[in-house]
């Protein structure tokens, strides 16, 4: 059982191998200027403002909040899909009214303005 | 499938859907509509419960079952969130926003309960308990203008999420030792070896007193009680009420299930459990509820102490044990649903809930002090109030059955206990108030409050008809 | 070879780790943190015990798929109440909800 692996390993170790040999051809041959302007904090080409450790927008959190419930519903649907032949029509009218329910929480997410960036 | 088993949970999730949409879609001046749809919706639902047929059917291959001990709790469940929608109605007023929401999260704890109390296999028996615990967290949490009731709510989830866990890994074990999760299978595979404290499995035995810890925070039994007392201050008073009548109720119609069908207790170190969680919760309820000054944690308190009265109902683990216990939940639900009717009838709503501020109310309100008075002898279990013979249907069956120091104690303990009931009749009838205008009682109050007190008198004294029916159950599922 | 044992000494240490972290931590965060933990050492019990065991219908992990769809309602809702005091107080220690007599 273990051998069938093997095939996965070298391509793992090949894997690995080249993307080293890269960065080591890159860092060889790579001129070096150093510098206060290099070495700043990169985002987007614009100059960077303020701490990190700011307060987040409380629409971030709301985001996440309706994000991680609906995320994980998805659960329920990826055993549904793959026993979706053998179970019929009513699994599917269940699944049907599961979806319907989700759908009602996003309408009424939707209405309260958790969606509503501003 | 057999989709009438599941017939008042499916007519329940569409109330709390439709109060929701309801909510979305009425003009913003009419949404306090929602109270009182939710409360004629609930009374709808109450009466399909009468008229459901008493016979069991069950359903997804008995995993859940509606027999008469889950139809009697529903019955409970529902009178409970119809009196507790009643008794907001005048909190939600004063809420600047998301009113409809409450009496959803009402209606969608309630199926909750109802699903709890049918559960016959732990994956019912999980999603019940936490359909019922989410919404009721929410409402904790709903007086947003107060500090308290955010606190309450964090409190409570925190806690649930802590006690939930450790019930599921006991839940788990159990699952291990029997290999499988429909209570039939499991009681069989339990009965199998000698089930008991030397030669039982331990994977089952362990199993068992975690799951038994579970429900212990549930229907707040000493030592797993901490959260009550901080959460009834905190909540707003009709969650209080609810939390108090229903999430107890349903914790003991699970447990009563566990108990009795799945988990062999009798003579076995679980039966050791339930004594024990039943002494410390009557003892340590009645000395702590002594010196409280606080309206909602006395009744914090004296709810702990009554869930170790309940707890005997368990230990007698006999046909008269079930139906003094089924009594017990139908006078303690009116006779708290009352006290904490009068309680949201003050000015603030019951924000504070001081026992103090009941002072001179025989003058202020004579008939809200006439039917506080009902309810208190009630807890206190004086007669004709229904109280007694609560009390007295329970520690008959405890005593019979040879565990007289049991009976005893309880009856010290409920003797204790009189003296804190009687010390708050004592305010609102001898001390004098600052300020004696007349207090308002709005008409949902009112109407509470007189249905309380005369459930609580027309049990006291015409106990026949519910005692009939306790025991047709207890005599239906218990052979 | 992996036995069922190894599963279950992994789990209740996992267990007995959250229920540690929930219990002792201060930061309320950390304590849903600890819950986590503790409920994955739950699914990993009905899993192992499913694996090992002899059952005509895997019930031990769809019992696991519903705890891990449950727990994040739970933990949605746990979340959203701490913002909530967070907004209130502006910081997120249990020890100092005294408020209430805890």
């Amino acid at each position: 059982m273990s051998t069938g692996y093997l095939p996965l390993v070298i391509f793992a170790a090949g894997g690995m191998l080249f993307a080293l040999v890269v960065l080591a051809t890159n860092w060889l041959f790579r001129p070096r200027h150093g510098g206060r302007e290099k070495e700043r904090t990169y985002e987007c080409g614009l100059d960077t403002e303020g701490q990190t450790w700011i307060q987040f927008k409380i629409g971030y959190y709301l985001y996440a909040l309706v994000f991680v419930v609906f995320d994980v519903e998805t659960v329920f649907l990826f055993p549904w899909a793959l026993t979706f032949k053998a179970s019929g029509m009513v699994s599917f009218a269940e699944m049907a009214i599961f979806i319907a329910v989700l759908a009602m929480g996003i309408w009424y997410a939707w209405r309260k303005g958790a969606f509503e960036w501003n | 499938m057999d989709f009438s088993a599941i017939r008042l949970e499916l007519v329940a999730a569409l109330i709390a859907l439709s109060l929701l949409a309801v909510g979305l879609i009425a003009p913003r001046g009419k949404r306090e509509m929602t109270g009182y749809i939710a409360a004629i919706a609930f009374l709808g639902l109450l009466a399909l419960a009468f008229l459901a047929p008493g016979h069991g059917s069950s359903f997804l291959g008995g995993r859940f079952l509606n027999d008469p001990l889950a139809l009697f709790f529903k019955r409970v469940f529902i009178t409970a969130a119809f009196l507790v929608a009643l008794m907001s109605l005048r909190f939600t007023a004063g809420l600047e926003e998301s009113r409809s929401e409450f009496f959803a999260l009402l209606a969608f704890s309630l199926v909750g309960m109802m699903v709890l109390s049918s559960a016959n296999d732990f994956l019912s028996l999980y999603i019940g308990l936490e359909l019922m615990t989410i919404p009721l967290v929410v409402l904790t949490a709903y007086d947003r203008a107060s500090g308290k009731s955010t606190e309450a709510g964090t409190k409570y989830v925190l806690l649930s999420a802590i006690s939930s866990a450790v019930l599921l890994f006991g839940l788990s074990l159990l699952f291990g030792a029997s290999g499988s999760l429909a209570y039939g299978d499991v009681a069989a595979a339990l009965a199998k070896p000698a089930f008991g404290p030397a030669s039982g499995d331990p994977l089952a035995v362990i199993g068992g007193v975690m799951a038994l810890a579970g429900f212990a925070f549930k229907i707040a039994a000493v030592p797993f009680h901490m959260w009550s007392p901080d959460i009834y201050e905190g909540a707003p008073t009709p969650v209080a009420a609810f939390l108090a009548v229903g999430s107890k109720t349903a914790g003991f119609a699970a447990l009563a299930r566990l108990l009795f069908f799945v988990l062999p207790s009798n003579g076995g170190g679980l039966s050791l459990v339930v004594i024990s969680l039943s002494v410390l919760s009557m003892v340590v309820g009645n000395l702590i509820a002594l010196p409280q000054t606080n309206m909602k944690r006395l009744l914090a308190y004296s709810s702990i102490a009554h869930a170790g009265y309940m707890l005997l109902g368990l230990v007698a683990a006999s046909r008269a044990g079930l139906s003094a216990l089924l009594y017990y939940i139908v006078l303690y639900l009116f006779a708290n649903v009352g006290i904490f009717a009068a309680i949201s009838s003050f000015g603030d709503g019951g924000r504070s809930g001081e026992i103090a501020s009941l002072r001179g109310l025989w003058k202020r309100s004579p008939f809200m002090a006439a039917s506080l008075l009902v309810c208190l002898l009630s807890l206190a279990g004086i007669p004709p109030a229904a109280g007694f013979l609560g009390k007295f249907y329970l520690l008959a069956e405890v005593a019979r059955q040879g565990k007289l120091w049991l009976a005893a104690l309880a009856l010290l303990m409920s003797l204790v206990s009189i003296s804190y009931y009687i010390s708050v009749i004592r305010v609102i009838i001898m001390e004098k108030a600052e300020d004696e205008s007349r207090i308002r009682v709005p008409i949902a109050q009112k109407a509470i409050l007189a249905l309380s007190a005369l459930a609580t008198v027309g049990l006291g004294v015409f106990p026949g008809p519910l005692t009939a029916w306790t025991q047709a159950i207890a005599a239906a599922v218990l052979r | 070879m992996l036995g069922l044992n190894h599963y279950l000494v992994l789990a209740a240490l996992l267990f007995c780790i959250g229920f540690i972290g929930a219990v002792a931590k201060r930061n309320a965060i950390a304590v849903l943190m600890g819950v986590e933990l503790m409920l994955n050492g739950v699914n990993l019990n009905l899993v192992a015990f499913d694996r090992f065991g002899n059952h005509a219908e895997p019930l031990g992990q769809a019992f696991a798929v519903f705890i891990v769809a449950v727990a994040a309602a739970e933990v949605a809702v746990a979340l959203a109440m701490i913002l909530t005091l967070y907004r209130k107080r502006g910081n997120t220690n249990v020890d100092d909800l005294e408020g209430l007599k805890w």
